[in-house]
């Protein structure tokens, strides 16, 4: 057999934080051959973006391969000399980075930093390149990720280009130099759901084009089917499975990959829940609204948006980032004021100083301040409803019983908690002073899926138990499927289709809808099947172009 | 939504000329409640009352302070800020005299500040946690800490014992015979006149004041410019750069000092306050004959129109400065350049 492209071999890494050394890779050994799509999965802390840099050579100061090799080529770069390594950068692999506007330096034009990587790499390669020249095959490479008008795209700087623009060019960045072997690490995952869609098939059609080999790191699985032909499976530094994509989505031979697919929530078929409508009457009632942010010229954010939130429901609001949505829950907080219309809440007034509506943000990780401790986080909202101490104490028990977190934890700082038990916390705050009604801002995107699917529980337990209505924010359809009984999707501050959850999905009739759902990166070709089609002139129409 | 230059530039103007309006209504008032009677103060007291009295009236003090205020802006604005009752000159051309002297001065701290801050800024944090940061960091608190004036002083009596001949005061040796020249500026006029001579002498003497006044903004500029350095570095956008090869020294000189220059940018702006502020005591320590040392004068004789046009000179100064800065800032950073459509 011939030798591979890429060969890992028994790596095993380390990490040195204040003084304690930790393993994070344990005798991770896979290959990619050349022309092969390859994923490496895992949650969070499972070394996949640790492998991937090691491959590279940027591991942090702090870390360092103990035992083990990498071979590209049949040659172990482990073992080479700097300056031979670096020019292995660009030319035989390249890496797409996962944040598009975090990946270019704010104070410089796009231009700038594609000529530069352009003419160092040039320049280890022995050879003298003019800028003219450089310039037509930096256009050459921008034509080729779809972006026509070049020159526009070159002066720009980061900030003036739209995501999915940025992750474009990050892409052409990583072609400059025919590379054999593309590392992906998590693209698209900070883009819109549609956009991240273009820029999978995008990926797709220039490995297939240019021969080239493909790594892809990734958490989700749906991307996963989509774009690999081979998955490797991380766990805690070790590797779990290898296998035919196909088979480890379908037919998984290990306990975590099923657990791992159990969690993933289902868009169509036989394991999608349902959730009963609820015939209360409504709690809030909002009558065209409309917000207008700036004076004159102002944004319009929201368009005469109308919506009825019954009682007990968990309504949930989709929409991709612009589109209005959390404007929409700001103002039903009361946390900004309407431009126009009627927003009524209908509920007794719960007396002094407590509110009837509380948000869980989507990030734990920064919703709660990192200098105080659960108790003292859990203190302020109860000692804003007048609560003396005695009483306070009594109820922190009690919070920390219904969000399932041992009493403890009262003493520990958020830094000494997963992103599971931070968003306990935090849905632990909301519920502090009883409101009515919840406001879940994407309450589980920070999170793996395993970690969501024991989130989203406990909020469907609490919803039962202290009889809620939950109004839930996100752009995850599939989420939404299984957790919402009614469902809105804003498009440019507008409500363009709503009803049942079941029924939006299984007929919807807005074309917006259906690029939204078509877009949903699924784990079963049975899922793929049932998904709706949609039209490229309806694409057209309703999408934001990401090439120019 | 891209924001027309020119509106930016023209808002700007007229915030400049709202905090200028507020200044010299607020130092105007300040001046006039304080106790002690101007006129008697630059008359002695060996003046009868008649004669305190017939001044008094000759400076308006007996108006309404509304009106005595919309009489001197309108003067102002004409460039006539009044009398010195103290030199018995206008005080515009006390000011034509003394200012340049100051402005010198203080450009000069400035350029030493950025000479010296940025690079060590920049070494320290590439070697943070090393011996060279601990050796920066403990300078950088030295500077800050320890008052300007005594560090003059300490120069001064360095100069004096390990440099003989280095001039410690002054601002030019008088045997040079130096006329004056367009600007008031000794080393830039110098070098107009193709006087090197003078212009290097001028510069001997602005070296021991210029590096006493910049030692506290040095320490405060070198530690901004690491910590930002520092956060900097630790973004994507380096790993991306690194990731295709880019060499170290180009992303840190290149594109890391670019991005981090906004930060010690701003405080450089604020930073004029207290130069200015400090140049006062500096002034009298190396005798330089500046607007500093003049407004000293002024405060203590309470010469009405000196003190408010000094205050209004180095507000305006500081202004100016501020003006400058965001410019630049504006000039690195396209963020700012846009307005942000929310």
């Amino acid at each position: 057999m011939a030798e591979p492209l890429l060969r890992v071999e028994n790596l095993n890494v380390t990490f040195t934080a204040y003084g304690r050394t930790r393993q994070v890779l344990r005798d991770v050994s896979f290959t990619v051959a050349a022309g092969e799509r390859v994923a490496l999965i895992g949650e969070t802390g499972s070394g996949k973006s640790v492998t991937a840099k090691a491959i590279i050579g940027t591991l942090p100061k702090n870390g360092r391969i103990t035992s083990g090799s990498i071979a590209i080529g049949g040659r172990d770069v482990l073992t080479m000399a700097r300056g031979e390594r670096e020019a292995l950068k660009g030319t035989a692999f390249s890496l797409i980075m996962q944040d598009p506007l975090s990946s270019f330096n704010p104070v410089f034009k796009i231009g700038t930093h594609l000529d530069d990587v352009m003419r160092f790499a040039d320049r280890r390669d022995g050879k003298v390149s003019s800028k003219a020249d450089r310039n037509a095959r930096i256009a050459a490479v921008l034509r080729r990720v779809q972006l026509a008008d070049t020159e526009r795209v070159m002066n720009a700087y980061p900030s003036e280009l739209s995501g999915g623009m940025r992750q474009r060019v990050l892409i052409g960045l990583a072609l400059l130099h025919q590379p054999r072997l593309l590392i992906a690490d998590e693209p698209g995952t900070a883009l819109d759901v549609t956009t991240q869609d273009e820029i999978l098939n995008l990926i797709n059609h220039l490995v297939a084009e240019e021969d080239m080999a493909l790594l892809m790191i990734t958490h989700n699985l749906g991307v996963v089917r989509k774009v690999a032909d081979r998955v490797v499976v991380m766990h805690h530094g070790d590797i779990v499975e290898t296998g035919p994509c196909t088979d480890i989505l379908h037919r998984p031979s290990e306990e975590y990959t099923r657990s791992l697919l159990d969690a993933v929530p289902p868009l169509y078929g036989p394991r999608v829940t349902d959730l009963p409508q609820s015939g209360e009457p409504p709690i809030v009632r909002i009558e065209r609204l409309n917000k207008i942010y700036g004076r004159r010229n102002g944004y319009h954010a929201v368009r005469d948006v109308t919506l009825a939130l019954k009682a007990g429901e968990i309504f949930g609001l989709a929409g991709e980032s612009g589109s209005g949505k959390t404007s929409v829950a700001r103002m039903i907080m009361g946390l900004s004021r309407p431009t126009s219309g009627k927003l009524a809440i209908d509920a007794p007034d719960p007396g002094r100083g407590k509110r009837l509506t509380q948000i869980v943000y989507q990030n734990p990780g920064t919703s709660l301040n990192p200098k105080r401790t659960v108790k003292q986080t859990l203190t302020l909202p109860l000692k804003s409803i007048g609560m003396d101490a005695a009483r306070r104490d009594a109820r922190m028990r009690e919070l920390l019983e219904l969000v399932r977190l041992p009493q403890s934890y009262l003493a520990k700082y958020p830094h000494e908690l997963s992103g599971g038990q931070k968003q306990r916390v935090a849905i632990a705050r909301a519920l502090a002073a009883e409101p009515k009604i919840l406001i879940l801002d994407e309450p589980t995107a920070a999170l793996d899926v395993s970690v969501q699917k024991t989130v989203i529980e406990l909020l469907m337990q609490l919803r039962e138990e202290l009889g809620l209505t939950y109004l839930m924010i996100s752009h995850d359809l599939s989420l939404m499927r299984n957790f919402c009984s009614r469902i809105a999707i804003m498009l440019r501050g507008e409500i363009v289709e709503e009803g049942p959850t079941p029924e939006v999905f299984a007929g919807p009739r807005h074309p917006y809808t259906r690029a939204l759902i078509a877009a949903i990166p699924v784990v079963t070709d049975e899922e793929e099947r049932l998904k709706p089609t949609v039209t490229d002139e309806e694409r057209m129409r309703f999408l934001v172009k990401t090439t120019d | 939504m891209q924001q027309h230059p020119l509106v930016a530039i023209l808002t700007r103007l007229g915030t400049f000329v709202l905090v200028m309006i507020a200044l010299s209504v607020m130092i105007f008032v300040l001046a006039r409640v304080v106790p002690g009677d101007p006129a008697r103060m630059a008359l002695g007291p060996a003046a009868t009352q008649e004669q305190v009295d017939a001044l008094r009236l000759q400076m308006g003090l007996d108006q309404p302070l509304a009106v005595q205020y919309l009489d001197y802006v309108g003067k102002a604005l004409h460039g006539d800020l009044g009398m010195s009752l103290v030199s018995q000159r206008p005080v515009t051309a006390d000011l034509k005299q003394t200012a340049p002297a100051t402005v010198e001065l203080v450009l000069v701290s400035v350029i030493f500040m950025f000479l010296v801050a940025i690079p060590v800024g920049v070494i320290t944090a590439h070697y943070r946690d090393r011996a060279l940061d601990h050796i920066g960091r403990i300078l950088s608190l030295t500077g800050v800490t320890i008052p300007s004036f005594l560090f003059a002083i300490t120069l001064q009596l360095l100069a004096a014992r390990g440099l003989p001949g280095w001039p410690i005061i002054g601002r030019i040796d008088h045997s040079l015979g130096w006329p004056g020249g367009p600007t008031g500026f000794l080393i830039l006029d110098g070098l107009l006149a193709g006087r090197f001579d003078v212009a290097l002498n001028a510069l001997q003497h602005l070296a021991l004041p210029a590096f006493a006044l910049s030692m506290a903004g040095i320490g405060q500029i070198t530690r901004i410019t690491r910590s930002s350095m520092i956060e900097n570095q630790r973004k994507d956008h380096v790993l991306t750069l690194q990731s295709f090869g880019v060499p170290e020294r180009v992303i840190i000189f290149r594109y890391l000092l670019k991005l981090s220059s906004i930060a010690p940018l701003t405080i450089m702006g604020l930073e004029f306050a207290s130069l200015i502020g400090n140049a006062f005591v500096i002034e009298m320590v190396f005798a330089w004959g500046g607007f500093a040392s003049y407004g000293l004068q002024a405060i203590l004789q309470k010469d009405l129109n000196a003190v408010t046009a000094v205050v209004l000179v180095a507000g305006l100064f500081f202004i100016v400065a501020n003006l400058i800065v965001d410019v630049l800032i504006s000039i690195i950073d396209p963020r700012l350049r846009r307005k942000e459509a929310r």
